[in-house]
């Protein structure tokens, strides 16, 4: 069965063993019939209104637009979203799947735990048992979002294998559903890994670029901006403009430390094709397909391959791609800050750091509009870590010897 | 049909000149064909325990090129069939005809990639069949009808059935509905190696008659963990443990 075409261009496809074959198949009938079903649909836009809060509103970022002196910036609050980001909107939708399929178990992996988290939620919501692999690594660094997962019912299982990150929860969501797709579904929180995944989390997310194409007269905007990890938040704010010869797409990947193995997660001009967790696209690889380690400020953006719809428009040129560097981001999210109480996730603060540079490059007179895909709640360990100095340690130090003693 | 136990084994782990060590010790404790798991980062369709020796070997320095000398260096010195198993990921990265090339020129006999699945290969079953390398499907017992007679149509030499749903490393009971496939591929005349879980002679008793070979796999690496905490040799561990699942 071929409901949707597996690949975008070169890449996608469904690279997995036998095993997942049946599961896989059976998701893609599923999703197909639930997406042309107007009950189903119908209540996906119940959850999204009275649940999601959605639409998340525009922000027309003047005080941001006139300090840099270039282009109009607007900023889709999409980090408004319940949880905190864009990836309630995917994991609402496969649970309400999950469950339209009679699935009594969800499980799914996460890397800044935003995933994990909206995962949770919907499962809390919707009655749904929910186990969350999540590397050892991502634990330590997004605590807070471990601790709201748990309060939420879910059962946080930490991943010691490899990288102890993304792509190892994801190895090991997959171990669990090969042996347990009778009566497990997996959310996975990327446009990425094997058909029919990467089509449906587009599907899902593709609610964003909706919403723009409804806040803003599209003749007046010139680019479109979002920060892509595996590009869940991307693909979706860009979806309905894809097909069109306007806007500039533009994506932001992690610049990390600056270049080098090990040092970034730039899957565009460090990556090559290959084949990993089920499906084909740009990845961190050595000469022998090992994939290789990655680095960056944000848990959500070190995954070391691209979703494939991506890859394939980068190829064809509808979406261009940058850079932004943990300085940069840093940097973006303390200007957004100051400028506009915009609270940034790290994530995000990459695509805020792209925007600051685009606006000047554009100049005045154009407009572009950044995807605030998430917000930096879950982050205060690691931006006060970096941003709070002196005052930010002694007052952990005295709040742990005051609580604990 | 009679035992004759494929021995599955992870190049470099614990050491490259182990590995080599215990596949000689496993051919000379009875093994009737070996499967070398070349290593790979993100071993999807493997479970800790074969990951874990992977991740050893890969953090020591593990190269393809030392796989296939490994390969070599037995086939040469053993008249037994050695079938390397990876992952499709370094398979495409260094092109699938060089892959098969080289495991040709390594005197590998096959080999097994799980997430290469015919009809989403790459090419590398008609590579295989080019260079005379058998391809070894990799299917699980409750594969439809309809996939499974798409598999039979190749006319593979072997295939690999897995007797469970899952990964590699935990303890299988052999159901009726696994007996009926067995018996029924043996019927017509399909080579099955048939694993997964495989940990007591018991097992290996009861498949001998309605399987042309049979796999163990991560009880083997365990065999060689627990041989190593306790001071003892490797292979001497591997090859006590074989000799046990043969019965001898």
């Amino acid at each position: 069965m071929n409901l949707v075409d597996s690949f975008f261009g070169p890449y996608g496809g469904r690279y997995v063993p036998e095993v997942l074959r049946e599961p896989l198949e059976e998701l893609e009938e599923a999703f197909t019939r639930a997406m042309a079903d107007p009950a189903f649909m119908a209540d996906l836009e119940k959850y999204r209104k009275t649940y999601i809060g959605r639409p998340t509103p525009m922000l027309h970022a003047e005080n941001a637009s006139r300090e840099l002196g270039g282009a109009d910036i607007y900023i889709k609050l999409e980090g408004l979203a319940n949880t905190g980001a864009h990836k309630i909107n995917n994991a609402l939708g496969q649970a309400l799947l999950a469950k339209r399929m009679g699935k009594t178990r969800v499980i799914a992996e996460t890397g800044a735990g935003q995933h994990g988290l909206a995962t949770a939620a919907a499962c809390a919501r919707l009655g749904l048992e929910c186990v969350v692999y999540m590397g050892s690594v991502d634990i330590r660094r997004q605590k807070p979002n471990v601790f709201w997962m748990e309060m939420f019912g879910a059962k946080v299982v930490s991943v010691e294998s490899g990288t102890k990150t993304l792509k190892d929860a994801v190895n090991e969501a997959l171990r669990d559903w090969a042996a347990t797709f009778s009566d497990t579904f997996y959310v996975l929180g990327s446009a990425l890994g094997p058909a029919p995944y990467p089509h449906m989390v587009r599907e899902f997310q593709s609610v964003i670029g909706r919403e723009v194409k409804e806040q803003l007269d599209m003749d007046k905007v010139d680019a479109m901006i979002a920060c892509v990890g595996g590009g869940s938040n991307a693909i979706g704010f860009f979806e309905p403009f894809i097909d069109e010869a306007t806007p500039r797409l533009i994506g932001v990947e992690a610049g990390g430390r600056g270049p080098g193995i090990g040092e970034n997660a730039a899957r565009m001009t460090e990556g090559k094709v290959g084949i990993v967790q089920g499906y084909k696209s740009r990845f961190l690889l050595d000469d022998e397909g090992q994939v290789q380690h990655t680095h960056s400020i944000s848990a959500g953006l070190d995954y070391a391959g691209i979703g494939p719809q991506l890859a394939a428009l980068a190829d064809t040129g509808r979406v261009e791609f940058r850079e932004a560097t943990d300085d940069k981001a840093l940097e973006a999210l303390k200007f957004f800050a100051r400028t506009e109480c915009g609270n940034f996730a790290l994530e995000s603060a990459h695509a805020g750091a792209g925007a600051m540079e685009l606006a000047k490059e554009l100049g005045p007179g154009k407009t572009l509009v950044v995807n605030m895909s998430g917000r930096g709640d879950k982050d205060l360990f690691i931006t006060a870590g970096a941003l709070g100095g002196e005052e930010w340690r002694a007052f952990l130090k005295d709040e742990s010897e005051r609580t604990y003693g | 049909m009679a035992k004759n136990m494929m021995t599955h084994l992870v190049a470099g782990y614990p050491s490259m000149e182990e590995s080599r060590r215990i596949a000689e010790e496993l051919i000379k404790s009875g093994a009737g064909a070996l499967e070398i798991q070349f290593p790979y980062s993100d071993p999807m369709a493997d479970g800790p325990v074969i990951q874990e020796a992977c991740q050893k070997s890969l953090d020591a320095g593990f190269k393809l090129e030392q796989g296939f000398k490994m390969v070599k260096d037995i086939s040469q010195a053993f008249d037994r069939p050695i079938y390397i198993m990876s992952y499709g990921g370094p398979v495409y990265t260094v092109g699938v005809e060089n892959y098969v090339r080289r495991a040709k020129e390594a005197g590998a006999r096959g080999l097994i990639i799980p997430d290469l699945c015919i009809g989403l290969d790459e090419g590398l079953y008609a590579a295989g069949d080019a260079a005379g390398m058998e391809i070894v499907p990799v299917l699980i017992s409750t594969v439809d009808k309809k996939r499974l007679e798409e598999i039979l149509d190749l006319k593979p030499e072997w295939i690999y059935l897995v007797l469970r749903r899952g990964i590699t490393g935990t303890y299988t009971e052999l159901g009726e509905e696994q007996i009926t496939l067995l018996k029924e591929l043996q019927q017509r005349d399909v080579n099955v190696y048939v694993g997964f879980g495989i940990q007591k002679a018991e097992q290996v008793e009861m498949l001998a008659p309605i399987s042309a070979g049979q796999i163990v796999g991560s009880q083997l690496v365990r065999a060689i963990q627990t041989a190593m905490v306790q001071g003892k040799d490797p292979a001497a561990g591997a090859g006590a443990l074989l000799k046990t699942l043969l019965g001898n």
